[in-house]
């Protein structure tokens, strides 16, 4: 239906409309809840203007008596208004629902009314109630939605009624409504939550007109606290409820709603304390469902947890009364852990507690990469630290408790900034130790904390712990970190593939002697895991580490590339030949960075490869494209000379290669990279032939489709070609393309958009360039193109002095990635593969400023007068100002 | 589209901040009860027997009150006795009077207005004349159906020419009749003013206030506060309502008397001369020009500060609306001192100053940044941190706006001095909000910060102040928002910011 014309036809849909409703509430339960979204999906299109009868006839049922009707009409009229809850504010959207609140909202007001009354007429029929209470909950969430927009004239007027009502419902029990399930939310819980929504949206929009009921509910929100159960099906009422309190207690005007020693106590004590209980439905997580305990206990999803919620409260009562809380709570820590302290196997949840309780008091502010940042003052955390949590660790069984274990560790983890040095020392030991624990939470914990630990920064930015102070542990380190990823249930662990690799690149040299064991087991790993690759962070830490190997073994001794590539070339192959996608990007990139250890000619090896890297079917893959450029730059810089004798008839498959990326504006600064490598390395006679059929695609792309990006990296490889053929080459292939064809390129492209050019070496890049044109190109004097040579001069000056133009056309800002087909496997670059930026000027110029002042000054020997009286004719003041200084300080003058 | 609209301005910064003030009238339904603080668009005259009384000395003190049915006032109405007549429209006007449900409908079905018209231009019958204004402003005060029927009786000539009766108190009940039909939009507005209503109510004025033509040596006649009261709200009706405006020349005859008129030491006659001037001013900006000319703008800052919520409230909106304008106009109101008043206002009890201060400095925020260097010269700062954080849910929805503007507009060292005031917590416990466009304002305004700290180089400091604030989370809760757009701002910036290790 979306956006295209109708394609139905409008007596069809006419009918349609006329007899959806009636059979929606003629239908049973489950069809009805069907028919119920296909009204919606046709009002998203028609109502209200093309189905000015719908309210109507909806409002009509509600006279019916009928609850069967009337809760299919509340649903209906649910699923059509909910997206008032997120669409942003517009006229078209508030007439619609100024319309329906004429016709919906007095109706609507009084079945609420009548609703209610029926339930306590029925109050002893079970059957009866749970259909009242049904629309007691679609009518709930109606209010919410009718009121999200704005506070509309006619709830304001009744809000007496609606929250007199809502506030006695909250406080409402009946034995016929409670369930015996534990997991599912009944009915009465449901209603109960939704209640709790429509009060926090009233006090958090609306607070000038609730503020008279917002006391009432506190206390009927906190009373529902105090009484509700551990069961799993009111997790979402308790934590609803305990977030609103949360965002109520922050709020200066209702502070004194808490302030009373006695309030603060008893809601310590009856609602936070209670629901940070370890509860069996987490013991549960922990044993059986690690990677979803461990996912919302160390990433935070675990927003709509109790726990969370609790901790939310604590933390907004912390903001008007952190001394009180501190002290309440402190003593509850105290008794909690004297109740382990008696009989710790059977009491450890207590212990579990008051570490969550400490934890949660003690953080003001969390990161992943720093644990705890800010912390409260009035929390001793090493003192916890040493007197409760290493004692944990220290026991002999690793597999004892597990629960505090991890608690333990957690600590660790979280508080590292705040915890001494000398304490984390002691603890390493201790973590190395636990990683060979059974408990999947608790060795991935293990990890997950050495990990973390090993990238805390000390001071003048080195790693805190430090190389030689891991020492004595590195074997027992590396053995344990690949023995855990064979124990059950972690063979594809991706905290402890990221804790390896964080070993390697903490540990460096020291891990040589083991490489041979790594090594082998890293290929055995990657050889496994290529069947069916299903964790790509795993995967990414895995191929990182083999880079990491590489790189520091060949770093002391570079002839062990050969090693490597005996080790991994196997499964390198298998890799390519099944095709295993996943995992094509990250081989060419450790092939890139083998292939860039050879010191000599290209090995042989790699030169077999080379023709099957310029099929078409590889490129096809987005990502593909990025390391298999830098693969190709990696052969062209090590082997240009053997491709050019020895495989000369690939280098139109190379050139194909460019064609193909060039056409692409996603990827045309790939086939630049690849171009300029072309040039850059491959002898000039082999290239001899094809050069001027290359300017003349890139021309080409230039006439269709010219963006700014694709002319920063013209720009960059005009100027390479100058460097590397010479100025008047490129003037002359210009010229013998189109005659003055140089001129135009100068005048339209170099002049106004050299300033655009990005990066440092690119920049250098163009300077050398343009100073060649300047200096060494005798048509840029003595033809008609002499005129442009100061406004050239002047861009140069402009691109040394002046801020980059990093202005982009408007048209530009939303670029489709046309050529990108569907969804494909993205590109991660890995970070120990990473290739060191590369120079083509290199030493050759080390500053363009002055390389331009002695050029200048080598053409005004050559022919006296003219420069000087060039620059004088238009050179502006400011530029010539500039280029003094580069003549000072090169020393130089002209003639 | 809306959407694309603004990334553009957010992405060639800074260029296009006019277009970033947003003017009053974003939304012309309204869901809400009409606010308490608008001013009053219509009035009725109620009679209380006492004042009943005194407002009525030429009323025929010995008769007995005499109750009559609908028919016989027809009948008395449409007779040719004078007597009855007045006995007659007085019952009228009384029933029209009445604190509680008067039956204006019923009496408009009577089909007498055209009679109680034609009553208004019996000169020789003072109290007749009077009884049948009075009546006649009732019926105008009612919904636009009853002034519709007012005016449709021929009731605006009589009316302005009773402007100039003898009697004050007739010539003052057709003020207030004036105002109601005035009220009921730019229609009549300007009927009224095609049929030459200003001169003789600037007259009036004159006549009151007789030191604006420098007659010091006259003394006012007979000095009626109550008056000019009704006079300045009249005036302001008239220069009420948009779609389209009241014609230029009108304006341009007003204005100098309504300045005077807001020198005056009564609050409601201030309240309503600057509620006239918010009115002009709620326009296109060459409407904003001839309000800034006269130089008012002073007078007005000063207003914003009086402990009168009546005049405060219509002066704020005078200078909110002053600053939706160019640079020049907003740079006009700072210049006559704005930015020392709102600190105050922002702070102020009420929710709804709170807002419409942080609506005014969301508009200066919008502007080139010497201007925002003034807004932070003067302290303003604190205060819209305090409300971001504190403040009712409809200011903290302004202070985002002030925020996002001053982040598109601001210069890095500005921006920083934003961050470092502390806006960053509250802004993004504001992620929380239950309203759709105020997160993505704020998801646009934390893509202007990251913009601002790549240029300083501390992506990743401003990265972990994110975290640590719980910011990270709440952004990446918004990935699973309803609404498209939210979902798809929150996703660029945990790609762009938060995916790397």
């Amino acid at each position: 239906v979306e956006d295209e014309p109708n394609k139905i036809c409008e007596s069809d849909r006419i009918a349609i409309k006329a007899n959806i409703v009636p059979l929606m509430l003629s239908s049973p339960e489950q069809i009805q809840k069907q028919l119920s979204d296909a009204i919606s999906i046709i009002g998203r299109e028609d109502f209200p203007q093309k189905w000015p009868d719908l309210l109507t006839e909806m409002v009509n049922r509600f006279q019916s008596g009928d609850f069967h009707v009337i809760n299919g009409v509340l649903r209906t009229a649910h699923s059509l208004f909910k997206r008032y809850r997120h669409e942003f504010k517009s006229n078209e959207l508030w007439t619609e629902i100024k319309l329906v609140l004429d016709a919906f909202a007095l109706p609507l007001t009084n079945l609420f009314k009548a609703t209610i009354e029926l339930c306590s007429t029925h109050a002893n029929d079970a059957s009866a109630l749970k259909v009242l209470f049904s629309s007691l909950i679609l009518i709930a969430k109606l209010f919410y939605s009718l009121n999200f927009q704005d506070l509309p004239e006619f709830f304001e007027d009744n809000m007496e009624t609606w929250m007199t009502n809502f506030h006695s419902l909250l406080t409402l029990d009946n034995k016929l409504l409670q369930t015996d399930d534990e997991e599912e939310a009944g009915l009465l819980e449901l209603l109960k939550s939704q209640i709790c929504d429509n009060a926090a949206l009233y006090a958090q929009k609306y607070d000038e007109e609730f503020q008279p009921y917002l006391p009432r509910f506190v206390t009927a929100i906190w009373n529902l606290l105090v009484t509700t159960g551990q069961e799993v099906k009111y997790d979402l009422l308790v934590s609803n409820a305990i977030q609103f309190l949360a965002s109520v207690c922050e709020r200066p005007h209702y502070k004194h709603l808490f302030e009373d020693q006695n309030t603060l106590t008893s809601i310590c004590e009856k609602v936070i304390v209670p629901n940070m209980e370890f509860r069996a439905a987490d013991e549960e997580a922990f044993e059986d469902n690690s990677e979803e305990y461990i996912r919302r206990d160390l990433e935070g999803s675990d927003i709509d947890t109790r726990r969370r919620a609790a901790c939310d409260l604590v933390r907004g009562l912390c903001k008007f009364f952190e001394g009180p809380v501190t002290g309440i709570f402190s003593g509850y820590v105290n008794s909690m852990l004297q109740e382990y302290a008696k009989n710790p196997s059977v009491n450890w949840k207590h212990k579990d507690a008051a570490i969550y309780l400490v934890t949660s008091l003690a953080s003001k502010a969390q990161t992943q990469k720093h644990g705890i940042t800010q912390a409260n003052e009035l929390v001793n955390l090493t003192e916890f630290f040493v007197n409760h949590i290493q004692p944990d660790l220290k026991s002999a069984s690793v597999n004892e408790f597990p629960v505090l274990k991890a608690d333990g560790i957690k600590y660790i983890m979280i508080f590292r900034n705040q915890v001494p040095k000398e304490q984390l020392l002691v603890s390493i030991p201790l973590l190395i130790n636990h990683l060979q624990a059974e408990s999947i939470v608790v060795h991935t914990y293990a990890a997950h904390a050495l990990e973390r630990l090993f990238t805390m920064r000390g001071t003048n930015n080195t790693t805190l712990i430090t190389a030689a102070e891991m020492a004595p542990f590195v074997e027992v380190l590396l053995t344990n970190l690949f023995k855990a990823l064979t124990l059950p249930g972690s063979s594809e662990n991706e905290y402890i593939m990221k804790a390896i690799m964080r070993s390697f690149s903490l540990l460096q040299e020291s891990i040589i002697p083991y490489i041979p064991s790594v090594i082998t087991q890293l290929t055995q790993k990657l050889l496994a895991v290529s069947k069916n690759p299903s964790k790509p962070h795993f995967n990414h830490y895995m191929f990182e580490s083999i880079c990491l190997s590489i790189r520091i073994t060949c770093k002391a001794n570079p002839d062990a590339v050969g090693s490597f590539e005996e080790a991994l070339f196997m499964v390198f192959t298998e890799i390519l030949q099944n095709d295993v996608q996943e995992f094509i990007p990250y081989v060419f990139q450790v092939m890139s960075l083998l292939l860039e250890m050879h010191k000599n000619e290209i090995p042989s090896s790699y030169m077999a490869l080379f023709p099957h890297l310029l099929q078409p079917v590889l490129w096809e893959r987005t990502g593909n494209i990025p390391p298999l450029v830098r693969l190709l730059q990696a052969y062209l810089e090590r082997g240009a000379n053997t491709i050019a004798s020895a495989a000369a008839d690939k280098i139109p498959g190379l050139l194909g290669v460019f064609q193909k990326l060039i056409a692409s504006k996603a990827n045309d600064h790939q086939g630049f990279y690849l171009l300029n490598s072309i040039i850059e390395h491959m002898p000039p006679e082999s290239v001899d032939q094809y050069r001027k059929q290359i300017f003349i695609l890139l021309f080409q792309r230039l006439q269709n489709s010219k963006t700014t990006k694709f002319i920063k990296s013209f720009l960059v490889f005009i100027n390479l070609y100058c460097i590397k053929y010479g100025a008047l080459a490129l003037q002359e292939i210009f010229d013998s393309i189109q005659p003055k064809m140089f001129g135009m390129v100068l005048e339209k492209i170099i002049i106004p958009e050299i300033q655009k050019v990005s990066g440092q070496v690119e920049k250098k890049i163009c300077a050398v360039g343009i100073t060649k044109i300047l200096t060494e190109c005798p048509p840029m004097m003595d033809t008609e193109y002499t005129k442009l040579w100061t406004p050239l001069l002047q861009a140069l000056i402009g691109l040394f002095e002046l801020p980059e133009d990093d202005t982009i056309p408007d048209e530009e800002h939303f670029i489709d990635i046309e050529d990108t087909p569907g969804y494909q496997t993205a590109f991660s670059q890995l970070a120990f593969a990473g290739k060191k930026e590369h120079d083509p000027v290199g030493q050759m110029v080390n500053n363009p400023r002055i390389h331009l002042a002695q050029s200048l000054h080598k053409l005004s020997t050559a022919c006296p007068g003219r420069v000087p009286s060039m620059l004088s004719t238009s050179l502006n003041a400011e530029a010539l100002q500039y280029l003094q200084g580069y003549l000072q300080a090169a020393s130089v003058t002209l003639l | 589209n809306d959407h694309s609209e603004r990334m553009k301005k957010f992405k060639n910064k800074g260029k296009d901040a006019a277009a970033l003030r947003r003017q009053r009238a974003e939304v012309n339904i309204e869901l809400r009860k009409a606010k308490k603080d608008e001013q009053i668009l219509k009035r009725r005259s109620i009679s209380f027997s006492l004042m009943d009384e005194s407002l009525s000395p030429g009323e025929d003190k010995r008769n007995e009150i005499i109750q009559l049915s609908l028919e016989e006032i027809v009948q008395a109405v449409n007779g040719s006795n004078t007597e009855l007549q007045l006995q007659a429209t007085q019952a009228t006007r009384r029933m029209l009077s009445r604190q509680k449900d008067p039956p204006i409908n019923q009496i408009i079905e009577l089909g007498i207005i055209p009679r109680l018209v034609e009553f208004l231009t019996r000169a020789d019958n003072a109290p007749l004349q009077f009884e049948a204004a009075w009546a006649l402003t009732n019926i105008a005060s009612g919904t636009s159906d009853h002034t519709k029927a007012v005016v449709e009786g021929g009731a605006i000539p009589a009316f302005i020419s009773l402007l100039s009766s003898p009697h004050m108190h007739i010539s003052e009940q057709s003020v207030w009749a004036l105002g109601n039909i005035a009220g009921d939009g730019p229609l009549y507005r300007d009927a009224l003013i095609n049929c030459n209503v200003i001169p003789p109510l600037l007259a009036l004025v004159v006549l009151l206030l007789p030191h604006l033509l420098l007659h010091e040596d006259l003394t006012p006649p007979l000095f009626q506060v109550g008056f000019l009261r009704n006079i300045t709200w009249t005036l302001s009706n008239l220069c009420r309502n948009k779609n389209p405006y009241p014609p230029l020349d009108a304006v341009k005859k007003m204005l100098p008397v309504l300045i005077c008129l807001m020198e005056h030491e009564d609050k409601d006659i201030i309240s309503d001369s600057c509620w006239a001037i918010s009115y002009l001013t709620d326009g296109s900006n060459d409407r904003i020009q001839i309000v800034v000319d006269t130089g008012i703008l002073p007078r007005l800052v000063e207003l914003m500060a009086s402990p009168e919520l009546i005049v405060m409230t219509p002066a704020l909106r005078a200078i909110g609306n002053v600053v939706t304008g160019t640079d020049e106009q907003t740079q006009a109101a700072i210049d006559a001192g704005v930015l020392a008043v709102l600190p105050c206002l922002l702070r102020h009890v009420k929710p709804t100053i709170q807002k419409e201060a942080a609506w005014t400095l969301s508009n200066i925020a919008a502007g080139p940044c010497r201007q925002i260097q003034q807004l932070i010269t003067c302290g303003l700062l604190p205060p819209l941190v305090e409300l971001l954080d504190k403040g009712d849910f409809k200011a903290q929805k302004e202070a985002v706006w002030a925020v996002a503007n001053f982040t598109t507009g601001g210069t890095v060292e500005q921006v920083v001095e934003l961050v470092q005031s502390g806006v960053l917590k509250p802004l993004l416990n504001l992620l929380l909000a239950k309203d759709s466009k105020t997160i993505l304002v704020i998801l646009d305004t934390i893509s202007n910060l990251f913009l601002a700290a790549e240029k300083l180089g501390e992506t990743e400091r401003l990265c972990l102040l994110v975290e640590e604030l719980d910011g990270l989370e709440k952004i990446e809760a918004l990935q699973t928002h309803d609404n498209n757009m939210v979902y798809r701002a929150a996703l660029t910036i945990i790609e762009k910011y938060f995916s790397g290790e």
